[in-house]
């Protein structure tokens, strides 16, 4: 095999990589988006926000989905459907990040990531708070 | 102060110690010594920092903020050793450490004789000085006074700490993060060398010289990464052993371009070749280490991963970038400066059907599932988006194949010239083999094409190693390493051909005492057993007892929950069960308490509206919140009587009620309300409902109770439980204690061989000689 050869092979296969690879990235691709955005979207994406506290939360265990509603960030509210049960840490994240789709006036998501900053970091009120127990 | 002064001196010492090598490299022999005590002085100033961290921890001293933060006195020994890497300032501590430690066995190999040594250690000492100024700007030796200087007063002491997050509490928290950073650490030993002989212009050394730690790297980082799989899959109940995760893709980069590396130095030892691609490839592994580092320090991925992060601050976030930006600049410079005398000088172009091909081919290979990962986690920085976990299967899956292709053929072929008839006639004993296996893995349900073609070239890769690993041990020959990895790479993607295309998973249901059936097992649920682990000394845990029972066999499977006190969180444990090719396993998901009053006798009602309830017409009025403001702070802490005032009327009287509840800590407990001539029916108030809340909370969910009546209620709790059989996993986890098996043997190997090309010099000698 003369060198000439072995460099269109390479060549090829690493344009079929690259077109292979950028076709299934595109496909793959989740975009954060707001609820407005979503409703107009309709595909699946990832919505920041917080969980509205005040409205009940439920767990379905005939169904397995828990049902909260959440603000966004632009503070658009929307009732979400999770696929599964109440997540780890939900109660106390400051965020929740909801993956998944819209359909009518519901959020339908397949998974949601919980965020706890405050796991990891204390802060000055809580050096207090050890002082108070004792 | 101590901490602090020693991480100080640490970073003065790296400097002279630069200095000292930076003047042996142009000539001034006289400086080695210095260049060598001062990088003692850096190491030994990390360790006894370290010591002296994990001694305020084991002590207990809260008055510095880190050990505040991250431990209490009610912590097991392990576990309280294991605070010290529990934050960010610690763990990178623990990478100083490691890295201080292994510099110091790095310098006694570098100094027997000639390798590099000034060169080498110049740039190791370098990534010691950056370390000490990130541990400067986030040190662990903080006050906690100077960590809150507005809420605590000078001089205080916290009698007790926060604690350790209950997520981190088991043993792989004492062994997965020190393994997988021992690792990384590891990383900068090749990177050292590569820059270092770009550095002194010599290219052929290195290689040889690197291999045994470049191997060190790859099986600890290997092993490292697997633990913290085993972690997620076992413990943490995440159902799997790896998620795509942009945490965990981003040690994986390192570890792929390792691994690559190792091939195409073997090349470079056999043929001259390669220079380019070897240096190359070493610097990225480290680089890719930088640049880990930094997706999981900055804070960079919060949104995109399960894993929690805090920012850093303005300040560390811009020396990782400066640590990152810096290393990269170095090598680009040294390599371009380099370029010319970097080229390949041999001139017969090679043939297809060499072991020198097959090696490339199997590095390029690596070189491109590690770019698909590195692009794919990389997304979430340069736009507001990230890819799926599908976007990885579908593309590594047929690189693997390849892999596996090149993996198994290419131990039959030579490095000079392949006789074809003799390289195929090898092939046909393997190739028989995986062909009866496979068809027995499509008789007991492999289906899926794409995965019945990995399953043969994997089963092709492990019978071909298999069978030349037999042969090099009955020959008494320790080359068997290489074998061996691949052998446990080959059965690791069985395992995930099993694990992670087959699984099946549902979710169970189960009433106490009530039996239900799925995969051919029958789940009982039989009540709670409260426990208290010896490592949380804090929450009561629950033991939830399910019988699985299946041809007269029975065994009781025991997931675990319990409420964290340290988060105010529910946190899951899953329980598993290992048959020999299969697991069972069990993640709970929630308990189900009875309802206290039956569904059908709640209702939502509207304020002002009237409904027909039996015989009643109740009207909702409006809520009574006594004196507390509507949404105040009463309502924040959960602590509040909210009642409902309701106009009842039976057909003869009407009666206005005001039905009160009773809220703790945001649950109700409300009490029954009467008519007063009409006692057959209860009232209670149970909140504001869900659907009020959107119309400005003025919907009451009240519960309207007919004494005569039998109503449909569930009397026991329900445990609702995720069950999945996930086959052949088992393969998997043997596949990677094989594989690490692999690297220490090649270690021993390649350690060998050094000792045998290049007997030691003592150091001293050779300076004199230098003199003369």
């Amino acid at each position: 095999m003369t060198n000439k050869i072995k460099i269109a092979i390479g060549a090829v296969i690493v344009v079929v990589f690259i077109v292979v690879g950028f076709i299934s990235f595109m496909d793959n691709k989740i975009e954060y988006a707001s609820f407005s955005d979503a409703q107009k979207k309709l595909k699946t994406v990832e919505v920041k926000g917080s969980w509205v506290k005040e409205k009940d939360a439920k767990y379905d265990a005939a169904a397995n989905t828990f049902t909260f509603y959440m603000k966004d960030d632009s503070n658009t509210e929307m009732k979400v459907v999770l696929d599964g049960a109440k997540p780890n840490n939900f109660d106390i994240a400051t965020m929740v990040v909801a993956k998944g789709k819209v359909k009518g006036d519901t959020f339908y998501a397949k998974d949601i990531l919980t965020k706890c900053p405050s796991k990891y970091e204390g802060k000055g009120e809580d050096v207090k708070n050890t002082y108070k127990q004792q | 102060m101590i901490g602090k002064v020693l991480i100080y001196i640490s970073f003065a010492a790296s400097i002279l110690s630069i200095t000292g090598f930076l003047l042996t490299h142009t000539g001034r022999d006289k400086f080695l010594n210095m260049g060598r005590i001062f990088f003692h002085i850096t190491s030994i100033g990390f360790i006894t920092a370290s010591l002296y961290l994990l001694y305020i921890i084991l002590t207990h001293q809260f008055q510095f903020a880190y050990v505040w933060e991250q431990s209490s006195t009610d912590l097991q020994l392990p576990l309280l050793m294991s605070t010290f890497y529990a934050g960010q300032e610690g763990s990178f501590m623990l990478w100083a450490f490691l890295t201080a430690v292994i510099g110091i066995f790095l310098l006694n190999f570098v100094s027997k004789g000639d390798r590099h040594e000034p060169q080498v250690m110049l740039v190791y000492t370098l990534v010691l000085s950056f370390l000490a100024l990130i541990l400067i700007l986030k040190s662990p030796f903080n006050y906690i006074w100077e960590a809150f200087p507005k809420e605590v007063e000078y001089g205080f002491v916290p009698p007790e700490g926060r604690g350790l997050n209950p997520l981190l509490q088991n043993f792989w928290m004492s062994i997965h993060p020190p393994t997988l950073f021992l690792g990384f650490s590891s990383l900068t030993v090749p990177f050292a060398f590569a820059i270092g002989s770009l550095l002194k212009n010599e290219y052929s050394k290195w290689v040889t010289f690197s291999v045994p730690w470049i191997l060190f790297s790859g099986g600890i980082l290997g092993l490292g990464i697997m633990m913290g799989g085993y972690w997620a899959y076992g413990v943490l109940g995440w159902g799997g052993y790896w998620a795509w995760d942009p945490v965990e893709n981003s040690s994986l980069i390192p570890w792929i371009i390792n691994v690559a590396s190792l091939h195409t130095i073997l090349s470079q030892k056999k043929t001259g070749g390669y220079k380019k691609t070897n240096l190359i490839l070493s610097i990225l592994a480290f680089l890719l280490v930088l640049y880990s580092t930094f997706l999981t320090r900055s804070g960079i991925l919060g949104d995109s991963s399960v894993h929690s992060f805090v920012d850093p601050g303005a300040l560390v976030y811009l020396v990782l970038v400066i640590f990152i930006s810096s290393f990269t600049l170095i090598s680009l410079a040294a390599i371009i400066f380099r370029w010319k005398s970097l080229k390949d000088l041999r001139t017969e172009s090679s043939k297809f059907l060499t072991k020198e091909s097959f090696l490339l081919i199997g590095a390029l290979l690596l070189s491109a599932s590690a770019l698909v990962v590195f692009v794919g986690t990389s997304l979430p920085i340069v736009s507001q988006a990230k890819v799926e976990a599908n976007f990885y299967n579908k593309m590594t899956i047929p690189i693997a194949i390849f892999l596996m292709i090149t993996m198994g053929i290419s131990l039959y072929i030579d490095w000079k010239q392949t006789e074809l008839k003799k390289f195929t006639s090898n092939l046909i004993l393997p190739g028989i083999l995986s062909l009866i296996m496979t068809i027995v893995l499509v008789v007991i349900g492999l289906h899926d094409p794409l995965y019945i073609i990995f399953a043969f070239v994997s089963l092709i890769a492990f019978f071909i190693n298999a069978r030349l690993a037999v042969k090099v041990i009955r020959n008494g020959k320790l080359s068997f390493g290489g074998m061996f990895a691949h052998i446990g790479i080959a059965l690791f993607f069985l395992g995930v051909i099993g694990s992670g295309r087959y699984s099946e998973e549902t979710n169970l249901s189960l009433e106490r005492g009530v039996p239900k059936e799925a995969f051919g097992y029958k789940f009982t649920y039989s009540g709670a057993t409260p426990f208290m682990d010896a490592n949380n000394k804090r929450d009561t845990m629950y033991a939830f007892n399910v019988t699985v029972e299946q041809d007269n066999k029975e065994m009781t499977m025991r997931p675990i929950m319990f409420v964290s006190t340290f988060s105010n969180g529910i946190m899951k444990n899953p329980d598993i069960a290992n048959f020999s090719y299969k697991d069972l396993y069990i993640s709970p998901m929630s308990l189900e308490e009875p309802d206290l009053y039956p569904k059908e006798a709640q209702y939502d009602i509207k304020k002002g509206e009237k409904k027909k309830i039996d015989d009643l017409t109740v009207e909702f009025v409006d809520f009574d919140f006594g004196n507390m403001q509507k949404g105040g702070k009463e309502m924040a802490s959960g602590n509040y009587t909210l009642g409902a005032i309701l106009n009842v009327s039976d057909g003869k009287t009407t009666e206005t009620l005001n039905v009160k509840t009773q809220f703790v800590n945001g649950q109700p407990s409300p009490m029954a309300f009467m008519m007063k001539d009409n006692r057959n029916y209860e009232f209670y108030f149970l909140n504001m409902s869900v659907k009020g809340e959107e119309a400005g909370g003025t919907t009451a969910r009240i519960v309207v109770l007919d004494r005569n009546k039998n109503y449909n209620t569930t009397a026991n709790e329900v445990l609702v439980a995720e069950v999945s059989i996930k086959p052949f996993i088992s393969v998997l986890w043997t596949g990677v204690v094989l594989m690490f098996v692999g690297f220490i043997v090649s270690i021993f190997r390649r350690r060998k061989e050094i000792s045998m090309k290049y007997p030691d010099v003592p150091a001293d000698n050779k300076t004199e000689k230098k003199k003369k």
